[in-house]
């Protein structure tokens, strides 16, 4: 039932805000969507009790049947590798609620989107139904177009058709897999245990999860079907590219690790070395693509590219300590993604421009930003993969699980580590440090930065802390899920 | 990616003729309004207030401090007691680092009549003298002068600069602070009114004599004693605004002192560093020593002034920084001030020569203000 | 626990650093952070008691057990360790209450603080390190310290370049031993360096991965220590405030020569690493010394003589000689410690880094002049000081192993010696020029600190001898101490009789000139860089981009168009897109179950 919470909690409260009718000021919205996303939030950490961390099976299965005739049942489970995620989305969704101030525009239905969000992403990586998954998957993608669509950028209907289309055809090629697995089995139970164990011959495998990987990597997003991220963060408003980046990403990498590894092992392990190449080649692009942005929030959107692909490499590798990292990865890019795009928000809003030819010296004391780019530092050091921080854990973990199987790519990528390095610290050098710009003709005016209260950094100190403490203190989260991802490691008979 | 382009138009600033026309008909260079009345008058206030403790401690210091290798408690000219000991370790007090930074660039450009003097032969005597007196005591130091015999002399032309500087503060705390009783009662209701109140202080003082006498030992030695002719304006106060208001010393924190990037001038008359060039965008930030200053006058910010910065700016989070900028205005008027009490003749004058040699002269130093910010003259902000 | 006391100290110099109290200053969080380093440097001191008499102890707690991963916090508390680590609290100390004083004007000072305390937090974790995973940890901190270090003052735009540089340049070596750390953790399973060595005895890498590993494992300690090819930063950072100059001098350089000692055994395999390292030692070691030579930057000509002592460092090591290196190491860093604290103060008195415009400040600064005195005779071979008994220890030692090698450190003793005096004769000596005329001596926050090194540096001889506990550390043959002797009096003498001009600082004669800006360039090796790694990633990422915008997504715009022509539906409204969505979902779903089943019937 506990499950089940997760899903009623945001569905009910997005519907309770749209037909409440006394609300009318935004910010009343605003706090009755943080009041359902915080119930939510404990909620989500409440699994944590009944959660036995050392059983690697699903674990509070609830089952109801629904559309039994075409193999749709109401299946929900957690494991160790979804439970990190549903409490980093319950998080997340939370900072984004409290991110969305001055929401002007029909803030009702802008906060009951959040809300639907959060609730289908916490459907989709509980289901244990494929078709409920790929409903799920499906049903926070409209939310997601109309945030940007609507609340977004002078460009969003670009962006937004731009996502719209590219992902869709991402859910296409989700379905059919799942269709086309149904088919050739013979059987139309979608749930995933049977699945897993059935016999297929090789080229339907290579088939069905080429269509699967081609599904998620769009969502992931890694090259070459990476182009609609950047634009769609670059027009979503802060908020809605935290969640963009933290949560709606990691459907992708999950479904990589949950559905092609998880569906089809054997397979899997014969296309490993391709997945890895193809892995490098994505974080070396990413992190060169990167490089030459000029736009604070396409650089950072660029900077997910490459740090998803790690996430490939060790699903690739599939060693249990790889995945173990993959699955850092997932959490620590959430948080630390989720930093840096409310700070490049706070700039934006402050300065009215992303421009890192225009941004000078915001660390200035009493007229710039100089908590933002405190934290800033923190962000991108994290990010670049320094100890002490939750991104290093990551990438140790999944370099150290990739190296013997696949060294080469796993050195390349160790490559792309550093060119993030190189990067943010343009990023840092260029807006941060230096004279605050005020000479004529130049677009930014230290006179309207605005002051930067205390409590709208709330969110992002709140998420540097937790980057610091899973950084410091890593087995919070690897004791969660060992068992999780040693299982299916084991499951595709692990390459190490 | 939108950009919301905000054009400033350039502010038009006030030419040189423009300057030279303000110096010779009595027009203050600062443009002549309330808002400007306000931040000078009242930054002028506090700065006369920071500046009294600072005159003590200097004067203090050069009474006490002489030679001392370990001058550890020199702040404390007003006493050491546990409370005040206590405040000094919290960092709750005047910063006097700023004092002897200004001692610092003034002793370093040595220019004016009692830099001259420091290197005189009868200087050099007295210096002598107390070496010897004191070295009697002290075997540190009479090892120390044997060694290195040039470093007792420096140390005592250091601390003369330090005592001189402290007379010069002492006179101009009291000025500024006069000036604030007759804003209150409305004798001074204009920029101008204030250009003339430091203008007529400045003159009033100019002959003062500097003189520093020291107590070695139980005996008492003229440093600069009345015979060597030193006074207030010329020798002392025309120094200081050269080595404080027009040089200055570049800040770590915005030059480099990298000798292969020369970014520093070889030469240190050259030099525009001081307070009427400076930017106060980066005030407190890291490396501007001025910004102690700022915090200082903070501390003891009056009432109207911090009212009015509530509604300018960023109201009291950039406060250093209006402080800075208000400050700049109010060391523009006391410059002005000095420009016209130093004028060679009055500026009715209807003799030709007269009017020619006041035009010469105030040629002069507009050509030095043409380099300044002039944007601290205009009505803005 | 000791490491502890850094990292406590930047907590609480938060608070200041944050600007949480608007009236006061910022000094607390000095005075705290000085307090808590004094801890440190007493509590080493206690321990270094007890291992002393009752031996070395290893401490470890497990942090991270993952899968087949085990990560522990482990710290050896050998003698070397402990006396590296008095080192870093013992200078630590000293160079923060010098800060006092050198940054006595600076407003931001608790923020300086703060950083000072990670920086020391750091290198005390560095040298107590019992595993290499803790170790690259804790070197990558030390690389973020100094970024931030030699950023502290923000604003002024050189050192927004250098501190990238110093920066990019340390994080290309971290990389590289990152490969090396992952590598030999896949090879060898545990992370401790006792593990480590017992693998290395029995493994049987292939010569090819064992030269990767070596020459991954090195590149850390270069970049760290500024050796030939990454000894850019160094020279850069020199931008930063001059305390921080002190530390980074004198013993951040010294925890990267600690970790390549700790290393040590695992590249015995590879040949060619040991090969690469003895180049880069002694390139570093005579380069370094003929750049200092012509650099008229004071703080320079020192920092590139550190490069220079590191490479004997290098040379040392390679050559499997660790008491050799632990005897540079300590006499280089408290020598160069107080001569960069010389440097600072006359830096402080003068506004200026110029050597050419300087003179005369020998008779008016006392502590000064003779901190650089007593420094620059710690650090070369000065009869008796520490430099001198690690020279003479390294000529005897050498001797019997590598005649070359004996030369290259006899080189760099007399071209050390020539840049010293050089510098010494420009700086204190002559006619005090414009910028040096008035000059009083420093204040004493920064004069006692001086005072105290150089007493340290005076009984280095006798610390040495007595924590060595080595008969043999005295027992050189003479014409050993001859050579070092005599190489140092000819640098001394050419450095007494070479011309120096101020006005003509570069030479007329051509030939000459282009050397000696050769030299005052670090042989261009900066442009070299810009020309090459920098326009290759520059010119990599201009590509992408432009494959980005061009190739990828006009694959994308054709095939939306295409689609949209067909469809005709995608441009119209919000519904209209929607609906049209929902079709094409449909459409193609129907198509792809019946390629499917086509294909596998």
């Amino acid at each position: 039932m506990l499950l089940s919470l997760l899903l009623i909690i945001p569905f009910t409260g997005a519907l309770g805000l749209l037909l409440w009718p006394t609300a009318q000021s935004s910010e009343r919205i605003r706090i009755g969507a943080i009041v359902i996303l915080a119930v939510q939030c404990v909620a989500s950490f409440a699994v944590l009790l009944p959660f036995d961390p050392t059983d690697a099976a699903l674990q509070l299965v609830e089952k109801v049947r629904w559309v039994h005739s075409i193999g749709l049942d109401y299946a929900l489970g957690v494991d160790g590798l979804s439970l990190p995620l549903v409490l980093m989305n319950a998080v997340l969704c939370l900072v984004a609620a409290v991110a969305s101030r001055s929401i002007e525009n029909r803030p009702r239905i802008y906060f009951a989107l959040l809300l639907v969000i959060s609730g289908a992403v916490n459907g989709a990586f509980l289901s244990q139904n494929l078709l409920l998954f790929f409903l799920f998957y499906e049903l926070e993608l409209i939310p997601l177009w109309l945030l940007i669509a609507v609340w977004g950028g002078a460009n969003r209907s670009y962006a937004a058709t731009k996502f719209l289309i590219v992902t869709a055809v991402s859910g296409m090629l989700i379905l059919g897999a799942f269709l086309g697995l149904a088919f050739v089995t013979g059987t139309m139970d979608f749930s995933l245990r049977p699945i897993l164990s059935g016999e297929l011959g090789l080229p339907a495998q290579f088939l069905l999860m080429g269509a699967l990987l081609i599904g998620f990597g769009i969502k992931i997003p890694l090259f070459p079907f990476h182009t609609w991220l950047p634009d769609a963060h670059t027009e979503a408003s802060t908020p809605v590219s935290v969640l963009l980046a933290g949560v709606l990403l990691k459907l992708g990498t999950y479904g990589l690790l949950r559905f092609c590894l998880g569906l089809f092992p054997e397979a899997w392990q014969l296309a490993a070395p391709w997945l890895a190449g193809w892995a490098a080649i994505s974080v070396l692009y990413g992190s060169l693509a990167a490089i030459a942005q000029t736009d604070m929030k396409r650089m950072v959107a660029y900077s997910s590219v490459g740090h998803m692909g790690y996430v490939l490499l060790a699903a690739a590798a599939a060693t249990p300590l790889g995945l173990m990292g993959a699955l850092f990865q997932m959490i620590s890019h959430g948080l630390i993604s989720g930093v840096l795009f409310l700070l490049v928000g706070v700039v934006y809003a402050r300065t009215g421009t992303r421009d890192l030819n225009v941004l000078r010296g915001l660390l200035n004391p009493e007229r710039g930003l100089p908590l933002t780019g405190s934290l800033m530092i923190i962000g991108v050091m994290a990010s670049a993969g320094i100890p002490g921080m939750a991104g290093f854990i990551s990438e140790f973990l999944i370099f150290r699980g990739s190296f013997q199987p696949f060294p080469v790519a796993t050195l390349l990528s160790m490559v792309g580590s550093g060119l993030t390095a190189v990067y943010f610290l343009l990023l840092v050098n260029r807006a941060f440090f230096g004279r605050l710009a005020i000479a004529p003709g130049e677009v930014v005016n230290p006179r309207i930065l605005d002051r930067v209260a205390l409590r709208e950094q709330v969110p992002a100190i709140a998420l540097s802390l937790g980057v610091l403490a899973l950084g410091l203190a890593p087995e919070l989260l690897s004791n969660l899920s060992e068992a999780a991802t040693t299982g299916l490691s084991q499951l595709s008979g692990g390459l190490s | 990616m939108t950009t919301t382009v905000k054009p400033l138009t350039a502010p038009v600033l006030p030419d040189q003729e423009e300057l030279i026309q303000r110096l010779l008909s009595d027009t203050p260079l600062l443009v002549d309004t309330q808002d400007h009345l306000v931040q000078v008058v009242n930054v002028l206030e506090t700065y006369g207030i920071v500046l009294d403790a600072y005159s003590k401690n200097l004067v203090d210091q050069g009474e006490k401090q002489l030679l001392n290798p370990f001058p550890i408690f020199r702040f404390f000219h007003e006493g050491l007691t546990p409370k005040r000991l206590w405040d000094h370790l919290l960092g709750d007090r005047i910063n006097f680092e700023y004092a002897e930074y200004c001692q610092k660039a003034m002793f370093w450009h040595g220019t004016g009549g009692l830099d001259a003097y420091l290197d005189s032969e009868p200087f050099q005597d007295v210096c002598q003298r107390i070496i010897q007196r004191k070295a009697q005591r002290d075997p540190l130091l009479a090892l120390t002068n044997k060694l290195y015999p040039g470093f007792a002399p420096e140390s005592i032309r250091s601390l003369t600069t330090i005592y001189c500087l402290g007379l010069f503060w002492r006179v101009m705390s009291d000025l500024f602070v006069d000036l604030a009783r007759r804003y209150a009662i409305k004798e001074v209701t204009c920029v101008n009114d204030v250009v003339h109140h430091i203008r007529d202080g400045l003159v009033a003082a100019a002959a003062n004599p500097i003189t520093y006498e020291v107590d070695v030992a139980g005996e008492k030695i003229w440093v600069l004693p009345p015979d060597a002719g030193l006074t207030f304006l010329v020798d002392v106060a025309v120094p200081y605004v050269e080595a404080v208001f027009f040089r200055g010393m570049p800040f770590l924190g915005t030059v480099s002192y990298n000798a292969q990037a020369r970014q520093i001038s070889p030469d240190i008359s050259d030099f525009k560093y001081g307070a009427l060039y400076a930017d106060p965008i980066p005030s407190m930030g890291a490396g501007i020593p001025p910004s102690l200053c700022m915090k200082d006058m903070f501390r003891h910010l009056p009432e109207e002034l911090s009212r009015w910065y509530d509604d300018h700016g960023r109201g009291q989070v950039d406060v250093h920084v209006q402080i800075c900028v208000s400050f700049q205005k109010s060391m523009f008027c006391v410059t002005n001030g000095a420009i016209a009490g130093t004028m060679p003749h009055s500026l009715d004058t209807s003799d030709a020569d007269e009017q020619a040699a006041n035009r010469a002269y105030a040629d002069a130093w507009s050509g030095r203000l043409m380099g300044c910010q002039r944007g601290a003259l205009l009505a803005a902000d | 626990m000791i490491p502890l006391y850094g990292f406590i100290a930047m907590l609480v110099s938060l608070p200041w650093a944050a600007g949480l109290f608007r009236r006061v200053a910022h000094r607390p969080a000095a005075y705290l952070n000085i307090l808590l380093t004094l801890l440190a440097f007493a509590h080493g001191s206690l321990i270094l008691q007890e291992v002393f008499q009752s031996g070395p102890v290893d401490l470890s707690y497990p942090w991270l057990t993952v899968a087949d991963l085990e990560l522990d916090i482990s710290f050896s508390l050998s003698l070397t360790n402990l006396v590296a680590l008095e080192l870093i609290t013992g200078l630590s100390l000293f160079s923060q209450v010098y800060s006092l004083g050198y940054m006595d004007k600076e407003w931001a000072l608790a923020r300086f603080f703060a950083l000072l305390g990670f920086f020391e937090g750091a290198m005390s974790g560095v040298v107590l390190s019992d595993s290499l995973f803790q170790s690259y940890f804790l070197l990558e901190m030390l690389t973020l310290s100094t970024y931030l270090l030699v950023g502290f003052w923000y604003a002024q735009p050189l050192v927004i370049t250098a501190a990238r540089d110093a920066f990019l340049t340390k994080r290309v070596g971290d990389v590289l031993l990152l490969m090396g750390v992952v590598a030999l953790c896949s090879f060898a399973g545990g992370m401790g360096f006792n593990d480590l060595y017992a693998w290395a005895a029995t493994d049987s890498l292939s010569p090819l991965a064992a030269t990767l590993l070596g020459l991954g494992l090195i590149a850390g300690p270069t970049g760290k220590c500024a050796q030939f090819p990454m000894h850019l930063w160094l020279d850069e950072a020199m931008e930063g405030p001059n305390p921080a100059s002190i530390l980074r001098n004198s013993v951040v350089v010294t925890c990267g020569a600690i970790v390549l000692l700790k290393v040590m055994p695992i590249l015995q395999h590879s040949p060619v690493a040991l090969t690469v390292l003895l180049v880069i030692g002694s390139i570093s070691a005579i380069g370094g010394s003929l750049v200092a030579l012509a650099q008229v930057d004071i703080k320079r000509t020192m920092s590139y003589s550190t490069t220079a002592h590191l490479g004997l460092v290098f040379i040392a090591i390679a050559l499997q000689i660790p008491v050799l290196a632990l005897l540079l190491l300590f006499s280089h860093a408290v020598s160069k410690a107080l001569l960069s604290m010389s440097i600072g103060g006359v830096i402080a008195a003068t506004n200026c880094q110029d050597i050419t415009e300087l003179g005369g400040l020998g008779s008016r600064m006392p502590a000064t002049t003779t901190s650089f005195l007593i420094g620059g005779a710690g650090l070369v071979g000065f009869l008796p000081l520490g430099g001198f008994l690690a020279f003479a220890q390294s000529i005897e030692l050498l001797s019997v192993r590598s005649i070359p090698f004996m030369a290259v450190f006899l080189i760099t003793n007399a071209l050390t010696a020539l840049g010293l005096v050089r510098v010494f004769r420009h700086v204190f000596l002559g006619d005090a020029l414009i910028k040096s005329r008035r000059a009083a001596e420093v204040n004493w926050q920064m004069a006692l600190p001086m005072v105290a090194l150089c007493v340290v540096v005076l009984l280095t001889p006798v610390l040495l001898v007595r924590l060595e506990s080595l008969d043999g550390l005295l027992a050189f043959p003479l014409w050993a101490a001859g050579l070092v002797v005599g190489s140092g009096l000819i640098g001394l003498l050419a450095g007494a009789l070479i011309p120096l001009s101020k006005a003509w600082s570069r030479s007329l004669n051509p030939l000459l000139r282009w050397f000696q800006d050769l030299l005052a360039y670090d042989f261009y090796t900066e442009r070299f860089y810009r020309l090459t790694i920098v326009n290759v990633v520059a010119g990599f990422s201009q590509l992408a981009a432009w494959f980005d915008r061009n190739v990828v997504d006009g694959v994308l715009h054709g095939v939306a168009r295409f689609s949209v022509q067909s469809a005709e539906g995608l441009k119209l409204s919000v519904s209209g897109q929607t609906q049209s969505y929902v079709l094409t979902v449909l459409v193609a779903i129907v198509l792809f179950l019946t390629a499917v089943s086509w294909f596998l019937t």
